[in-house]
């Protein structure tokens, strides 16, 4: 008899935990050594955490680097929850039961020059492991992206050396980590944080592309990741300029493996409305079909 | 076989099972998905459950379908599933029966419809059919039908109506007299029982002060509601063992010792739900800690143990 091609795609790793660094705003980043994740995850992938050995539930957290030589993934975190605080609680050496990687990774475009990827508060991660991979894989291709934050942003900022057509002056901050892979990023926020576009993360994108003729338009694509109502606001500028557009979702998660459709979000599909599993029906969606026009 | 140990292998309901373990209707989906896990197997466990299975498609609750609480969670899914038909011609030709029997899980909003579907999967490979009159978290149907007698072992009778597979009752905690519904669902013709479904419960958000759950009730699940459905297990128990009605006993089995207790109290075959949440490959070490426990007392089969407890005068 085949077997279904998902068998024994997700791991189950005890993580040892390599480095564990608090940020202001209560987020944190935390590396862990879990080789076969690493080895496999995708932009787009999460983790199922076991955050502390007595809670019932495990908690889903994106994936924010990996490093498949020496065996790490990174994952940022926001301690706003019980499982989260206990987490923020775990220490340098301690182990923490993982099972990763899990989900539909994003799906880039070949024919799409300019990906447009935007991120909001716990939503940066996937942005950031999209962005190493395009820098990795896709040669001719020059990203753009956008993030933004109520809260202290979980990095230092560095004014961006990388100049973009259209963007306003004195929106200057960028991510040290994407500045350093030579990949243009600009942030934004409403606190007034120096450097910073004062506005949505929507806002900035329209006067990028704005910057651009229509010919360019047709080389953007948008990814993106963060609260809900910036992802509505993102899906209808995306539908406002007929481009394509992939987001990622979070639902609370009991399995994390499809079985308990728990983590659903309603979508349009051709045969009607459908409940799709966030877990493995995406975390990644087509933003038209979660937020019809 | 990953399991080859005749301590383990039980006769329930004339199927035979390699492992007291089955895994539980809504924690599991339609049986493939926790393959995806490297290193769990079906093999490990006796029977799985597929979803709660209507006559049509369900979309099923609104989100969020999910809440921790202590030692536990609640759920509201409100059986979302792609129809009878669908699960037979699409999902059971995926399943590899080789691996461990699977059970379907009954359900509907009128007693029609429980006799419908019972008929729809009489027609198919399925091993056996739960039926579900205890599903806290549909509007008819359900826990509404498991929570009156009279309608339980009318939908039980129609269920029987439509297959000689082997038929089991899952019955909800959430009723004053389990035992006496238990008794009239032995007269409609039930083989076996599955005791407990999951309690009715509420969690609420205080800054938004609504109901976590979109559905505003869920169902509680989780080591949580493991000493009622203990007490449960132990009552229909009573019921049952002068007409040889074997209890699939659930409700927060967490390791071998939970498993043990409810065999000892009159389980024939234990379930694993919310646990596999939690620890996905907990079931190999259930089966090692059930086959320790035996060899320590010297006892054959763990059919020896069931219903072993001896009350205190
Ligand atoms: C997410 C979830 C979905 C469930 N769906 C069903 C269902 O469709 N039909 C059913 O009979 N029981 C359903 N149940 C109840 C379980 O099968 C089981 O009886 C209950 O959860 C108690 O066992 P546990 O504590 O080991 O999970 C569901 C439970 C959970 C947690
Ligand atoms: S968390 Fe169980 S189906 Fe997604």
């Amino acid at each position: 008899m085949n077997h279904p091609v998902t068998r024994d795609t997700i791991n189950l790793e005890e993580a040892s935990i390599l480095s564990h660094d608090a940020f202001a705003g209560d987020q944190y980043y935390l590396r862990l050594h879990a080789p076969m994740t690493a080895e496999t995850a995708l932009a787009g992938s999460f983790v199922h955490l076991r955050c502390e050995n007595t809670l019932p539930m495990r908690r889903p957290m994106s994936i924010m680097r990996t490093s498949e030589k020496e065996g790490w993934i990174d994952i940022l975190y926001k301690a706003h929850g019980h499982g989260t605080r206990q987490l923020a609680q775990r220490k340098v050496g301690e182990k923490l039961s993982l099972m990763g990687p899990i989900g539909v990774p994003f799906k880039q475009n070949a024919y799409r020059q300019r990906p447009l990827l935007i991120g909001g508060g716990v939503g940066l991660p996937p942005m950031v492991f999209l962005s190493e991979h395009i820098r990795r894989t896709a040669k001719n291709v020059s990203p753009f992206v956008i993030m933004g934050s109520e809260v202290p942003f979980p990095f230092k900022s560095v004014p961006s050396q990388i100049m973009l057509a259209g963007i306003p002056e004195g929106t200057i901050a960028a991510m040290p980590l994407l500045e350093d892979w030579g990949i243009s990023s600009r942030l934004c926020s409403l606190q007034a944080y120096p450097g910073c576009f004062d506005g949505y993360v929507t806002d900035l994108a329209r006067i990028w592309l704005d910057g651009m003729d229509s010919q360019q338009q047709q080389d953007v694509e948008i990814f993106s990741c963060g609260p809900t109502p910036m992802l509505k606001a993102v899906a209808a500028l995306a539908a406002e300029y007929g481009l394509p557009c992939q987001i990622s979702l979070e639902e609370y998660m009991a399995c994390a493996v499809g079985g308990c459709a728990g983590c659903v979000v309603r979508v349009e599909t051709n045969n009607g409305p459908a409940m799709k599993r966030v877990c493995v029906d995406g975390p990644v969606f087509e933003a038209s079909t979660v937020f019809p026009q | 076989m990953a399991l080859d140990n005749k301590k383990l292998a039980v006769d329930y309901c004339g199927l035979k099972l390699d492992s007291p373990i089955v895994l539980l209707s809504g924690c599991v989906g339609f049986g493939e998905e926790y393959t995806r896990i490297k290193g769990f197997s079906n093999r490990d466990v006796g029977a799985i459950c597929l979803k709660g299975t209507t006559l049509e498609a369900r979309l099923g609750n609104e989100p969020h379908r999910l809440a921790e609480t202590y030692s536990g969670m609640l759920n509201s899914i409100g059986l979302q599933n792609p129809g009878a038909r669908v699960v037979v011609d699409d999902y059971l030709p995926m399943l590899d029966f080789d691996e461990t029997r699977f059970i379907a899980n009954v359900s509907g909003s009128t007693v029609d419809e429980y006799e419908e579907v019972t008929r729809i999967f009489d027609d198919s490979p399925i091993d056996a059919m739960e039926i579900n009159i205890s599903c806290p978290n549909v509007k008819e149907g359900g826990v509404t039908f498991g929570n009156d007698p009279e309608m339980s072992a009318r939908v039980v009778a129609a269920c029987r109506r439509a297959t000689k597979k082997p038929l089991i009752t899952k019955l909800s905690p959430n009723q004053t007299d389990i035992a006496e519904n238990a008794r009239r669902c032995i007269e409609a013709g039930t083989d076996g029982f599955a005791v407990i479904n999951t309690l009715m419960g509420m969690s609420i958000d205080i800054e938004a002060r609504r109901p976590v759950i979109g559905n505003n009730q869920g169902g509680l699940s989780g080591p949580a509601i493991k000493p009622i459905a203990l007490l449960k297990v132990h009552q229909v128990y009573q019921e049952c063992k002068a007409h040889d009605i074997p209890i699939i006993g659930q409700g927060g089995i967490c390791n071998a010792n939970d498993a043990l207790e409810f065999i000892i109290a009159g389980a024939s075959a234990v379930g694993v739900g919310t646990a596999l949440f939690y620890e996905p490959l907990i079931c190999k070490e259930i089966n090692a800690g059930i086959v320790e426990y035996l060899e320590k007392h010297d006892l054959g089969n763990i059919s020896d143990l069931v219903g072993t407890l001896e009350l205190n005068n």
